[in-house]
């Protein structure tokens, strides 16, 4: 295609990568390299917390090496209240438990917190990311999208026990562990021999007998009305199961992946054939697809409909962006509940991306 | 230098299994030093300098290469670096030192009987707790690793050295993960295993390190220790 070599030494891209990261009305911001890591495991759990370099202070406090900047920016942001809108940049290493890679490595990124118009918000972390790119000499990266709104769209409305719904969700962006969970809902395990046509209340009473006489407390942990409820639910799940027709709908939808256009509307096709209206959450999508492709040099826009980081606090859509290296150099996307997660009344809008500079740096030497 | 650095546990069972697995190949280690020397003598192979570490120690200096060969337990290896069993080769199960690292669970949740159970009950739970589902254990490689293979994500782990299988009585972990021979001690304390929970049956093993130097006549010591030994080769 005859793309020219970029003209500039790493040094220079660093500079021009460091100027975009404190352009105009963005707030470049530093933050602690030592910190709490209670924020983590509160936010993303032990699968997170395992990547993290942790140490100990000489009280007993613990510290770990800062794994992102968002987290940080998004505390910060808090103290300064939640709905103040704000833009951050940031540009600086970062610490991960790896083994593709050493344990400190760089990142820049934009966050975008509580700004008032979100369409224009995310278009203005599109235009960064393309950017930064440009100054790496990527101009045709492969783009590749998820929508977190148009899964939990579906899953809204598929047909199942309302009990169901949760678990499914908190699957989605593990194609592994959901499809263990669907194969599971599709073939449930034999209920477990015991008392039949028990009521809750009694099979609660011989629970919490158990509990206590085994020193357990009947409030700290799973309560015997809870494991009851559950019990029975399991109990009945060969009975009231997740119908044959959902399962296949959402095993179907999580495999669509390909050219945008074409996957969302075989999306669209599925949703049709299941009597399912997804009409708001695909407009949105199409809406938000549109913006990523301004530009139009572009190797590829693909949507895959089981794309989404695993932590339940990101919404909206989610993207990458590769170069011919075809490693993940932007991964970005919006998180409206992260600020409500960590103490906010309610959800912030939110969207950003995170550059990893390393493989930017890799990509324009090929 | 054609010397290696054998390492052996420093007490109890394992200790004497170990001395007697040597002893039985016509490798009998004497101790110069008296019952308590840290040190060891193997006079059918003087170039095979034995020593007597602590179990722990031995997994994490095999995993550095400062130990060339050494009998520990399998789960310490798993526990003393999240890639420490890459580092080394089993090249022969010993049979002796047997335990199990399972996941038990109060025998209160009726309802919890296999790992899908568990990765229900963990997507529920912090909605209706408020918290992450607690589990209590001193196993971090191994519980993550098993946890992640049933898809559980949401779940936090207690650090605990001792008495795990209190953690759930004391308020400290919903439930836990431990290391058991017979199960009687989970059993006194209320809990159940539950039936796909086995992570690891560990037993001790005779390991090599990979991060040591093996040139020339160290190799030759190795080979000539394994063959006798009755291990695979390395």
């Amino acid at each position: 295609m005859g793309v020219l070599k970029p003209a500039m030494s790493a040094e220079t891209r660093r500079e021009a990568l460091k100027s975009l990261v404190s352009g105009e009305g963005v707030n470049f911001v530093t933050t602690p390299i030592l910190i709490p890591p209670a924020p983590y495991f509160d936010l993303a759990g032990e699968e997170f917390g395992a990547r993290l370099i942790l140490t100990t202070g000489a009280d007993g406090a613990e510290f770990c090496l800062r794994p992102d900047f968002t987290l940080p920016i998004a505390i910060e942001h808090l103290k300064s209240g939640a709905a103040t809108p704000a833009a951050y940049g940031y540009l600086g290493p970062i610490f991960r438990q790896r083994t593709d890679g050493p344990a400190e490595f760089d990142q820049a990124g934009l966050e975008l917190l509580a700004a008032p118009d979100a369409d224009a918000a995310l278009d203005q972390v599109i235009a960064f990311a393309r950017a930064a790119l440009d100054i790496y000499g990527i101009t045709h990266p492969a783009i590749r999208v998820g929508s977190i709104d148009l899964f939990e769209a579906l899953l809204a409305k598929a047909d199942m026990p309302d009990v169901w719904r949760p678990r499914i969700r908190a699957r989605f962006g593990h194609p592994e562990a959901m499809s263990r969970l669907l194969t599971r809902l599709a073939n449930p395990h034999k209920p477990a021999p015991g008392p039949e046509g028990m009521p809750v209340s009694d099979i609660a009473d011989w629970v919490s007998e158990l509990l206590l006489t085994n020193g357990l407390s009947l409030t700290e942990s799973r309560g015997p009305e809870e494991i009851a409820i559950r019990y029975l639910e399991k109990q009945a799940l060969e009975a009231a199961h997740v119908p044959e027709a959902t399962i296949a709908l959402l095993r179907e939808y999580l495999a669509i992946a390909g050219d945008a256009d074409a996957a969302l509307s075989a999306v669209e096709t599925l949703a049709d054939a299941n009597g399912i209206v997804l009409d708001a959450p695909l407009q949105a999508a199409r809406q938000r697809l549109a913006q990523l492709r301004n530009g139009g040099r572009l190797n590829g826009l693909v949507f895959d409909a089981g794309f989404s980081p695993r932590l339940d606090y990101y919404t909206g859509i989610t993207f990458e962006m590769a170069g011919a290296g075809g490693e993940v150099l932007v991964s970005g996307g919006q998180y409206d509940r992260l600020l409500r997660r960590l103490g906010a009344g309610s959800d912030v809008p939110s969207v950003g991306c995170a550059l990893w500079v390393d493989r930017l740096e890799k990509e324009a030497g090929r | 230098m054609s010397a290696i650095m054998l390492a052996l546990p420093s007490k109890g069972r394992l200790q004497e299994e170990a001395m007697a697995l040597f002893a039985g190949s016509g490798l009998a280690i004497e101790r110069p030093g008296g019952a308590r020397s840290y040190l060891g003598e193997m006079a059918a192979m003087p170039e095979v300098v034995v020593r007597f570490l602590s179990a722990s120690e031995i997994a994490r200096e095999l995993i550095r290469g400062t130990i060339d060969v050494g009998i520990t337990g399998e789960d310490l290896i798993h526990e003393s670096a999240e890639t420490g069993p890459a580092q080394v080769r089993i090249v022969k199960r010993l049979g002796f030192g047997r335990a199990d690292v399972v996941v038990a669970v109060p025998d209160a949740w009726i309802d919890v009987t296999t790992m899908d159970d568990l990765s229900d009950v963990a997507a529920d739970f912090r909605a209706r707790h408020g918290r992450w589902l607690r589990v209590a254990t001193k196993y971090l490689n191994l519980t993550r690793r098993h946890f992640a293979q049933a898809g559980i994500a949401e779940y936090r782990i207690v650090e605990s050295l001792g008495a795990t299988e209190a953690a759930p009585a004391s308020g400290a972990a919903d439930l836990i993960v431990d290391i058991t021979t017979t199960g009687s001690t989970l059993q006194a304390n209320g809990l159940r295993v539950i039936t796909d929970g086995v992570m690891l049956e560990s037993e001790a093993v005779l390991m090599v390190s990979r991060n040591a130097g093996w040139e020339g006549a160290r190799r030759s010591t190795l080979d000539a220790l394994l063959q006798k030994i009755g291990a695979e080769p390395f």
